[in-house]
């Protein structure tokens, strides 16, 4: 699939913004909320995160200006949901950053909203990842790993975040799921390599039993849309050195620098987000989608 | 309404035998021809007389060398266009309401006027039937030529798909797949109707006969003993017309 720049920084920002406000949510809950200018940025920084990602999801929409649509067909379709869910879980982002900043006195109201803006993160990030799980036609995307996976790089770079606004103290655990995030991550790796070219040309053709099928001559002369848009060819080379910059910038360095303490949390969350970039740039440049058998590919 | 309807009252869809099929490409040009002023028209061409044209096209002629060991090679031309699915993905997946299959006669259709253009719905379909026009920025696709199958100011046997009517070889079907007294169910009973890709469950209307077994007469038969063009001339240089 071609790696849209849009969606790129669509799924990693606001993955690191759900991320963010899930750690502030889990330390109210758990009762060891940070100090309230803290809190005010943390918020802040995540209602722009997943502000950011959302307006540059729409970049890529050929009709931006019908974009509230998309908030009608929650009944069948993933992106509606995603659309729905991440207005909602705006509520409790802007009360709970609201109420600490104006000093509105809503401190009952707090907890409720903590655990409503955790749950609601906790389902869009779910939303987002099944955006892509769902589709059957693109098996490297088709797989609970993808689902897992989405979840574990928005906690983990989402802690690397909390780490910079002051919760050093949870650096441990935060080392811990950027290790459990690397994990998954190779086990995606692992699994889409395994079950490449467990679709043939010959049963996208429908004729199994008539052989071995290669184009003969192309239907058109020049590429069309679905070779632009689904055709992105990934070397060997390339996809080794990607995938080393998404393992080394978006885990391995990030637990590094935490664990020998470096004062430079800003810097360590800038080079984590950047890693996770190149890893949703391989998450679209690796996959494959099942109509190349019509065009270019024996198998996918 | 992006939920798929529980039954359609008809299964309106096309039979491409690809037995018959010359790959003339003229089903793919009447269809632009009538849909560039269809309800979803124009499908776009860019650049049409320059290096690098490109467009919309909602039927493309793919063409394919089958080899089989102890089978001579064979070709196959493979027009391909929206296969008008029962369990269409592309039509779930649209989060506006757009992208939708109807209930009377299970056609899919892609309304241009709520599509916002995110183009998940091509990316949720694996036969490549959908198209992106980046003039209108909206998605198209094949309509089975709805603004043409009803329109009664035409005579009645035109009103099939353009694809159909101007199959010169007579390889492509139009007609209602849930009628099993229909033409084209009675065509892909007899034949051995196929799916494309299976695998995927999405359960399409549009059926695909197989090439058909091929048995060369007798007198076509080639005599291996000279069929080596050089042991023929050999023989006939020797004027020997034995065997």
């Amino acid at each position: 699939m071609h790696p849209a720049l849009s969606v790129i920084i669509f799924t990693t920002f606001s993955g690191l913004g759900y991320g963010l406000f899930i750690w502030l949510t889990a330390n109210i809950l758990g009762g060891t909320p940070p100090a309230n200018d803290q809190s005010v940025f943390a918020t802040i920084l995540s209602f722009v995160l997943v502000s950011v990602g959302l307006i540059s999801s729409t970049a890529h929409l050929g009709h931006p200006e019908r974009a509230w649509r998309a908030f009608s067909q929650w009944r069948t379709s993933w992106l509606s949901r995603e659309g729905i869910m991440s207005i909602l879980t705006y509520g409790p982002m802007i009360f709970i950053g609201g109420n600490i900043y104006l000093n509105l006195g809503f401190d009952a109201l707090i907890k409720p909203m903590a655990i409503l803006g955790l749950i609601g993160s906790i389902i869009t990030i779910f939303t987002t990842s099944m955006i892509y799980a769902s589709l059957k036609a693109i098996p490297a995307w088709h797989n609970k790993w993808v689902i897992v996976g989405y979840q574990a790089y928005a906690l983990a770079s989402g802690g690397v975040a909390y780490i910079m606004i002051g919760g050093w103290q949870h650096y441990k655990v935060v080392i811990a799921l950027l290790l459990v995030a690397l994990a998954i991550k190779i086990m995606t790796w692992v699994h889409i390599d395994k079950h490449r070219g467990q679709y043939k040309r010959e049963d996208a053709l429908g004729l199994p039993d008539f052989g071995k099928a290669s184009p003969f001559e192309p239907a058109h002369s020049q590429k069309n849309y679905l070779q632009r848009e689904m055709g992105y060819d990934l070397c060997p080379k390339r996809r080794a050195l990607m995938r080393w910059i998404a393992l080394g910038c978006g885990f391995i360095l990030p637990a590094l620098l935490l664990y020998i303490g470096l004062p430079l949390a800003p810097l360590i969350t800038l080079i984590c987000l950047g890693g996770l970039m190149a890893e949703r740039w391989l998450f679209f440049a690796e996959a494959e989608h099942v109509v190349r058998l019509y065009y270019d590919k024996e198998s996918v | 309404m992006t939920c798929l309807p529980e039954k359609t009252d008809k299964k309106l869809g096309l039979l491409i035998d690809l037995n018959i099929c010359v790959g003339c490409h003229a089903c793919a040009v009447n269809c632009k021809e009538w849909n560039t002023s269809g309800i979803t028209g124009p499908a776009e061409d860019l650049k049409p007389y320059g290096d690098d044209p490109s467009g919309v096209w909602y039927n493309r002629i793919h063409s394919y060398e089958f080899k089989k060991e102890g089978e001579t090679d064979r070709t196959v031309y493979f027009p391909k266009s929206c296969l008008h699915c029962e369990d269409a993905p592309c039509v779930t997946v649209c989060p506006t309401g757009a992208s939708l299959k109807r209930s009377e006669d299970g056609i899919v259709l892609v309304n241009p006027d709520v599509c916002i253009g995110c183009k998940l719905c091509s990316w949720a379909c694996p036969y490549g039937a959908r198209e992106y026009d980046t003039t209108g920025g909206v998605m198209q696709k094949c309509t089975l030529c709805v603004d043409k199958i009803y329109d009664e100011t035409i005579p009645e046997e035109r009103r099939v798909p353009s694809c159909v009517s101007t199959c010169p070889a007579g390889a492509r079907h139009f007609g209602d797949f849930s009628d099993p007294a229909s033409n084209v169910s009675q065509l892909a009973a007899e034949n051995d109707a196929r799916d494309l890709f299976p695998e995927m469950e999405t359960k399409p209307v549009n059926q695909y006969l197989p090439p058909r077994k091929r048995e060369l007469h007798e007198s076509r038969k080639l005599d291996h003993k000279v069929s080596n063009v050089k042991d023929a001339l050999i023989k006939w240089a020797k004027l020997d017309f034995t065997g």
